[in-house]
């Protein structure tokens, strides 16, 4: 009945086979695997595509059914715009579409417009006499004209502005598209312009008097008129005054990730992306314009995450880890990774995005007040199409592989090396001595002739990922639909049957009013996620076990926890990993607007947002992977939930005032965000069988968390643009957050733009014709923030953990919860950004060049204490002032524009310097070591690194005079000691380059991702993961170590680490435990990945009719396919983590189909 | 026009009356789920309860961590004295004495240590103004606080030396207090303990000795005393205990670590879900024989050094009853076997002994040898001797009763709470003994444990102890 209703939309009529059922039968058979079924549109589409056609004095009803049977095209019209039209004769040969539509229509007041595979007929802008609309509609009074502006599928463009050409008036449309101006002048030219189309001239003519005129507004194809999502609205980059980068579905569906964040790298002019693992599902980290907030020290600052809206709605979890309860369980997939875990955006499907804004300066992100200091990120999700139901079948798959795997040495080299230390230690091993079995268990115990390649076995393997996603769309001019269903199974790449499955829902509804006066928009998004892990402490070092080492697993597969007296906990990678964690999200996005217009120009509206993502975590250790002299079994159990609640009133209105247009929004806004968190653990099981359940666990203790979060706010934005060449943007919020005490509680923020499009000036234009946009821009603004946790401004107790904090003498225990600080309020940001955009040949080549400086104040954040004040932090706000200045430039060109061939390039690059403005009372603070006013605050301090010793074959580092020490002193350099600053992480600049080459069906993207920047080397991996010379594997690059006197080596002695009474082999071990926070440890991590490319083929029509799809499209897209660095070894994006499971290299190969 | 009027005034009715109820509209619940102000903390008999329970159990965490006063000071000051071996790279540090500044047990003890002190003192504070509760029992209360205060700055002064002294919970006071001299820690830690005396009464508050009566006071008391060489104090506090009657020493060597032992003066039960004390559970591997020798599948992670086994006279019951052996495959290692349970058993058997009377007998015979009174000094160390299952010590001149007594605390205080480390320091024996056990490794300055780096960081008013 659904697919009936479909085929006869009641207001229009659809030309189609007669045989709508029985095609949707064949298409059903086609697309058994699928779950939906839908109407088929026989159709194909050729622009080749002619007709053959002979009549006479046909009506043209009979005409378009003729072209339709044979080119399979759509028409799309008004009944009653054929009403007064007359019959035709024609005789047509091979004649293409477009001429013959032409002739057919040639007397006829009809104008036609073809559009992908349907042909929309309207009514011609002046109809000599169109009865038919005097009846319907009211008579104009003899001195006003009166329009409709419609787009060319004739759906009525309200708020569309009009402007009477060199005169000071003007007037905006109403939700039909419909206005009225009086006392026109005969031979008036009328400007109208709506948002993303091409503006058109009208000329009145003397008809329009007295009958109503059409006015069809084309879409534009200059990317500056491309709609782009903005602040509770939207904008195009042509009058847009603020600093927005859109990535669009195009962009995001070429690349086969799983989180949108990633398929945002490289993409967007200041925005920082750093992936934390290669593990599927794992937590991406964002910044928007470098750092603004002060941390303890460079790499503890907290991370300035920017605000996530989706559809309107801020999303719940925001980026925060979801498996924060339940990390240090998680330890071995990231435990050296920051801010590393699993990321909640994993839970939305990149395939259903539409489009992501980034909001980076004040006028973008003022409106959101508080919320907006970090950025904002404002994700939209797809929405149905007018037009005939289509259905859209992606499915892909294909495998990954590290991108940069580390070899280790074998049995042979590792032992040798082996050998190597204890000659330096100048130790001899007695295999008798049951302390040197225990000490050197590789050399003494095991078996010298085994090997095993454990590297290869963890993180060598190869894993496959697969992705369907089905999507069904369509309805007519009023209501709109669709919904997508995406499956993704990511499987990882280490040993187990670990994988990350997501099943996602997307629906979008839209509704219009027949007067177009109610618009009411649903969307909602659900997603299941299940990612089956293990909880492992350190699987990742299993990279470093000696190649030697006996077998872990007994021929049962059981593991070993015993070979020959020496104990294999410590080794026990294989066991661990049979400790399961799981991790169950369940998403759910739902928005819904309602807008009603009450007058022209004025209209209301209400957005409603309910985000929720519940978690599900369970982790468990049975006795069976644990070494039996510590085995004890636990299972936890952890369920969690981020809710929030939006509700936004607001006002619109827009009005044109003879040049001027004018913008008004007014709104307000409610969020209420909670978040808690239950965790219950049980322990002393019985038996491994029963850690399922709690039930079965001997003991019992359960601990929860909740956090809230009140936020209310009013915001204003003022929109003025003068003849299409001036730009007023003023923009105000009045906040209120419940992070404060009393009397803190509200603050206000704001900003103002302008702009000016120079291009638009006749002597610029006369001089510069070649210069077809040109436009200068700024703003200032503040923001604030509240990013706090709740309560900090009052002293509390809280009850103490049961599990360990047993009851005291039958009391049950409590322990002060936090230092508190109850004068604490909004840190300020004060945002200056300036840009020049350039359009040349006719925009085909674009330029956007942007400035911007950002000085956050008043900081506030968890200042560090000693712990001798009984708590590691204080909320406090303090007067540091911290600037973040940079310069942004992108451009998008299209370089070859030919009928079959066409190559576009986008590149942009940013750099940001980030610079400690001001710090009262620094020398005295804990952060006396860590910055310095003046300086970058990613400027890291340490030793400065001199090199090893010829003589001694031992690191030396510079003192704070200017000697030379291995040991040298961790007080600062300024108090006598050696600490000094050593290097400045924060990337020169970063940015991409894309190229796309497209001839006729085929399709080659090839997107470079680059980034200079200096971090954390190779060698800071490999020593973080113990001294060379201990029991540690170590890559087998790593062979320029000192061997003997006069040696100049990079790296210093090999040392057992066992000194016992030897003054050299402790002495080398000393010296490299500073060599992780010296400047030796530092490097050029700079790179240019080739991050995506993406092939395509789209198969020719003709093959594809017959079997009734639209279109099919084979491709092939591959991630972080190719790297150019001169990074050692590990990947230079995961600086220094070297023993972690590496970033994917992943290709896929798939098949995308339109019915 | 009009008409246009009216929406709008209806629309800005609305705003305005949003905005006027903006501060409702961010009301938060006045505390979170599970914390309450400190302000109802103190308002509130059975709140102030909880608030110093949570005191007591901050001392014995959890036997996986152990805490500041339980176990962390037994593992590592066996380590870096002459008590404790290790073939684990995470004990090599202490075991060597080349503890660096960036130790993460170095600076979880210091941590630890001031967030219980900053209980210790918001509850002082708390308590002092609390109305709901009896003056008895506020001066009750203050008394157990102040004992377990002066433990603590006991136990930092003699691993770091001066150490900043906080007796409030301002973090802008307590944030930028420098190290004090160890004099002045030892004036708080005895002005401690003398308001402690005045508050507390022989009886305990407590079914069992869990928390301090008068004798804890006086018992430890009379450890400070005899750290500060004021021998006539030490003693008589010693004496005090001693001559109390309400404690006697077990004859039963098994014994003296039990729950409800007549010789403990002081006894935190152990009640943890898991495992029972934290040093049975470190000290003890896992093991299928129930009695010595222990068969296990693994080496224990901290057996006994050599050093100390030679220690022990012939027949000395003490290396039968309190160290065992554990039987690795044909390789035989010796552990501290004080404490008995691995695992937890319930009801509870074993509890932390914080203070027992055999120390103070030995107390009292140091004091009474420093001061010349070597015969009464011998009988209380015969009385340890005699439980041990020796006879009387011979030794007749100060300096070899004085020795004797040295050597009694030796064997009969083993890793325990780092009595044989502070004895080797505040005897000056330390360079020549483990110059002797840790030759090429030690050195005087390694004496003081380093102030975590973090702390020097954090609060540029501390200055590190010498040679880190």
């Amino acid at each position: 009945m659904q697919i009936k209703a479909l085929c006869n939309p009641p207001s229009y009529v659809l030309l189609r086979r007669k045989d709508c059922l029985t095609k949707t039968l064949l298409v059903m058979k086609l697309t058994i695997f699928l779950l939906l079924a839908v109407m088929l549109q026989a159709s194909a589409r050729t622009n080749a595509q002619t007709v053959t056609y002979t009549g006479k004095s046909v009506p043209l009803t009979a005409v378009f059914s003729a072209i339709k049977e044979q080119t399979g095209y759509l028409f799309f019209y008004r009944k009653e715009d054929l009403a007064g039209t007359g019959r035709v004769t024609l005789q047509l040969r091979n004649v293409p579409l477009q001429a013959a539509l032409e002739q057919a229509l040639a007397d006829q007041p009809l104008n036609f417009a073809i559009q992908g595979n349907t042909v929309f007929i309207t009514l011609k802008p002046s109809p000599p006499s169109p009865p038919q609309l005097t009846s319907t509609e009211s008579i104009p009074p003899p001195s006003g004209i009166h329009g409709r502006v419609m787009d060319s599928l004739g759906n009525p463009l309200g708020g569309a502005s009009v402007a009477v050409k060199g005169k000071k008036r003007g007037t905006t449309t109403d939700a039909r598209g419909d206005f009225e101006l009086k006392d026109i002048d005969e031979n008036a030219v009328l400007v109208i312009s709506y948002t993303g189309y091409t503006s058109k001239e009208y000329k009145v003519k003397n008809s329009d008097n007295t009958n109503k005129f059409f006015v069809i507004m084309s879409r534009s194809n200059s990317p500056l008129d491309e709609v782009q999502v903005v602040a509770y609205g939207t904008n195009t980059r042509r009058f847009n005054v603020g600093s927005v980068s859109t990535v669009t579905s195009e962009d995001i569906q070429k690349q086969p990730v799983t989180n949108v964040l990633l398929a945002l790298q490289g993409r967007v002019t200041g925005l920082d992306i750093t992936p934390t693992s290669g593990t599927p599902g794992s937590s991406v980290q964002v910044q928007i314009r470098g750092q603004n907030t002060l941390g303890s020290t460079p790499s503890s600052s907290p991370f300035d995450q920017p605000l996530f809206i989706v559809d309107g709605v801020p999303f719940a979890p925001q980026n925060n880890s979801l498996n924060a309860a339940l990390m240090n369980n998680l330890g071995g997939l990231n435990s050296n990774v920051p801010n590393s875990g699993f990321s909640p955006l994993n839970s939305i499907n990149p395939a259903d995005i539409e489009s992501v804004s980034v909001l980076k300066d004040a006028d973008a992100t003022s409106i959101y007040g508080s919320q907006g200091a970090n950025g904002v990120i404002v994700i939209t999700t797809k929405k149905g199409k007018a037009g005939a139901t289509s259905l859209n079948v992606r499915v892909n798959t294909g495998p990954n592989k590290a991108t940069r795997q580390l070899q280790m040495l074998n049995t042979p080299q590792y032992l040798q090396m082996r050998r190597d230390a204890l000659q330096n230690d100048g130790l001899v091993l007695d295999p008798t001595n049951a302390d040197d079995s225990m000490y050197f268990p590789d050399l003494v115990v095991f078996d010298s002739t085994r090997y095993h390649n454990f590297a290869r076995q963890f993180f060598g393997g190869t894993s496959n990922s697969t992705d369907v996603h089905a999507s069904l769309s369509g309805g007519s001019q009023s209501t709109t639909f669709i919904v997508s269903a995406g499956y993704t199974k990511s499987v990882y790449d280490f040993p187990g049957n670990f994988a990350d499955n997501r099943q996602t829902l997307h629906t979008g509804l839209h509704h219009s009013s027949m007067d177009h006066r109610l618009n009411i928009d649903f969307g909602s998004d659900f997603s299941y996620d299940h990612n089956n892990t293990s909880s492992a402490p350190s699987v990742a070092q299993a990279m470093l076990l000696a190649p030697n080492m006996p077998d872990l697993l007994d021929p049962e597969g059981k593991p070993v926890w015993n070979y020959k007296g020496i104990n294999l906990s410590g080794y026990q990678m294989l066991a661990y990993l049979k400790q399961p964690f799981s991790l169950q999200s369940y998403n759910l996005n739902n928005s819904l607007r309602i807008a009603y217009q009450l007058a022209t120009g004025l209209s209301i509206s209400a957005g409603l947002g309910y985000s929720l993502l519940n978690t599900k975590q369970y982790s468990a250790s049975p006795i069976s992977t644990q070494d039996p002299n510590n085995a004890y079994s636990t299972a936890t159990f952890d369920r969690g939930d981020f809710q929030t609640i939006n509700i936004e009133p607001q006002v619109d209105y827009k009005r044109t005032f003879g040049k001027g247009v004018l913008s008004v929004l007014v709104g307000g806004t409610y969020k209420k965000s909670t978040s808690s968190d239950m965790q219950v653990m049980g322990s002393g099981y019985t038996d491994d069988a029963f850690l399922g359940s709690i039930e079965g666990a001997a003991s019992i203790t359960a601990n929860d968390n909740s956090s809230i979060y009140k936020y209310a706010g009013v915001y204003g934005r003022l929109g003025y643009i003068y003849d299409r060449k001036y730009i007023v943007s003023l923009s105000g919020r009045r906040d209120g957050s419940s992070n404060f005490g009393p009397g803190r509680q509200f603050g206000s923020f704001g900003s103002a733009g302008l702009g000016w499009i120079f291009s638009e000036e006749k002597a610029f234009r006369k001089a510069l014709p070649s210069i077809s946009y040109a436009k200068i821009s700024g703003n200032y603004g503040t923001n604030g923030s509240d990013g706090v946790a709740p309560y900090q401004f009052q002293p509390f107790w809280r009850i103490s953990n049961m599990y360990s904090y047993p009851l005291f003498d039958g009391t049950r225990p409590y322990q002060p919860a936090n230092l508190y600080n109850p004068s604490y309020g909004w840190a300020s940001k004060h945002a200056l950004n300036v840009a020049l955009d350039l359009g040349f040949l006719h925009d085909r080549l674009l330029l956007n060049i942007t400035g911007y400086r950002n000085r956050t104040g008043n900081q506030l954040t968890s200042y560090t204490l000693p712990s001798q004040a009984g708590f590691p932090s204080v909320v406090q706000n303090f007067s540091a002032k911290l600037q973040d200045a940079g310069l942004e430039v992108s451009i998008t060109s299209v370089n070859v524009k030919t009928k079959n061939f066409r190559w576009s390039t986008s590149f942009n690059i940013s750099g940001n310097r980030n610079k400690l403005l001001a710090f009262p009372g620094l020398a005295t603070s804990p952060y006396a070591s860590t910055y310095t006013i003046g300086k970058p605050i990613t400027l890291t301090s340490g030793f400065r690194y001199k090199g090893v010793n010829d003589t001694t074959g031992i690191f030396e580092y510079y003192t704070g005079k200017g000697g030379v020490t291995s040991t040298p002193s961790y007080q600062q350099a300024s108090k006598g000691g050696d600490i000094q600053p050593i290097v400045d992480v924060q990337p020169k600049y970063f940015g991409g380059l894309g190229n796309t080459i497209s001839y006729k069906g085929l399709s080659l993207t090839l997107f470079f991702q680059f980034s200079k920047q200096i971090g954390h080397n190779y060698l800071f991996g490999v020593y973080s993961g113990g001294t060379p010379g201990g029991m540690n594997n170590l890559p087998v690059e790593l062979t320029d170590y000192w061997k003997k006197p006069g040696d100049k080596a990079t790296l210093q002695r090999l040392t057992t680490g066992y000194y016992g009474q030897n003054t050299l082999g402790r002495a080398a071990t000393r010296a490299a435990s500073y060599f992780g926070s010296s400047s030796g440890s530092y490097g050029d991590a700079s790179y240019i990945r080739l991050k995506n490319l993406s092939l395509s083929y789209t198969l020719p029509d003709s093959y594809l009719k017959k079997v009734g799809i639209k279109s099919c499209n084979i491709y092939v897209n591959a991630q972080n396919l190719l790297t150019f660095t001169g990074y050692k070894f590990g990947d230079p994006e995961m600086k220094g983590i070297l023993y972690t499971i590496p970033l994917q290299r992943t290709v896929t190969g798939g098949l995308s189909f339109d019915f | 026009m009009l008409y246009i009027n009216k929406k709008m005034l209806a629309i800005l009715a609305f705003f305005s009356l949003l905005a006027v109820s903006c501060k409702k509209l961010i009301e938060i619940p006045p505390n979170p789920p599970n914390q309450i102000p400190a302000s109802q903390v103190f308002a509130d008999s059975a709140d102030i309860m909880s608030a110093v329970a949570g005191v007591y159990a901050n001392m014995k965490v959890s036997a996986y961590n152990p805490s500041f006063v339980s176990g962390s000071i037994t593992f590592n000051t066996g380590l870096t004295g002459d008590e404790l071996n290790s073939s684990s790279t995470s004990y090599r540090n202490f075991l060597q004495n080349a503890i660096t500044v960036d130790d993460g047990t170095i600076q979880g003890m210091w941590k630890n240590a001031y967030s219980d002190i900053y209980q210790i003192n918001a509850c002082l504070e708390g308590i002092a103004g609390a109305t709901v509760i009896s003056v008895p029992l506020k001066q009750q209360l203050r008394g157990e606080l102040k004992v377990i205060r002066a433990l603590y700055y006991f136990n930092l002064v003699n691993l770091w030396g001066g150490v900043p002294l906080v007796t409030g919970i301002d973090y802008t006071i307590n944030a930028s207090l420098p190290r004090a001299a160890v004099d002045s820690a030892y004036a708080l830690i005895k002005s401690d303990l003398a308001d402690a005396r005045s508050a507390l009464s022989p009886n305990y508050p407590s079914l069992i000795k869990a928390r301090p009566n008068l004798y804890t006071a006086e018992a430890l008391s009379a450890k400070v005393y005899l750290y500060r060489q004021q021998w006539d104090s030490a003693a008589y506090m010693a004496g005090q205990v001693i001559q109390s009657g309400k404690y006697s020493l077990e004859q039963d060597l098994n014994s003296v670590f039990l729950h409800g032992s007549s010789e403990a003066i002081w006894q935190l039960p152990a009640n943890s879900t898991s495992y029972q004390t934290a040093e049975g559970a470190s000290f003890i591997p896992y093991t299928s024989s129930t009695v010595p020798p222990l068969i296990s599948y693994t080496a224990p992670s901290l057996p006994l050094l050599n050093s100390l086994l030679g220690a022990f006279e012939p027949g000395d019951q003490r290396k039968s009853d309190w160290v065992a052996i554990v039987k690795v495959n044909a390789t035989n290692y010796n552990i501290a076997y004080k404490y008995k349970n691995r695992t937890a058993v319930a009801p509870t058997t074993e509890d932390y002994m914080m203070l027992r009377l055999g120390e103070q007998y030995l107390i009292l015979a140091e004091a009474l040898a420093q001061q010349n009174q070597l015969s009464d000094a011998l009988t209380n160390l015969d009385q340890v001797r005699a439980r041990a299952g020796l006879t009387g010590s011979n030794a007749v001149s100060q300096s070899d009763v004085l020795s004797a007594i040295m050597h009694e605390r030796q064997t009969e205080l083993f890793c325990e709470a780092g009595n044989r480390w502070y004895d080797l320091k505040r005897t000056g024996a330390i360079d020549n003994v483990l110059g002797t056990e840790k030759p090429g490794l030690w050195k005087p300055s390694a004496a003081l444990y380093p102030i975590p780096l973090q702390e020097i960081i954090n609060n540029n008013l501390l200055i590190q102890n010498p040679e880190y």
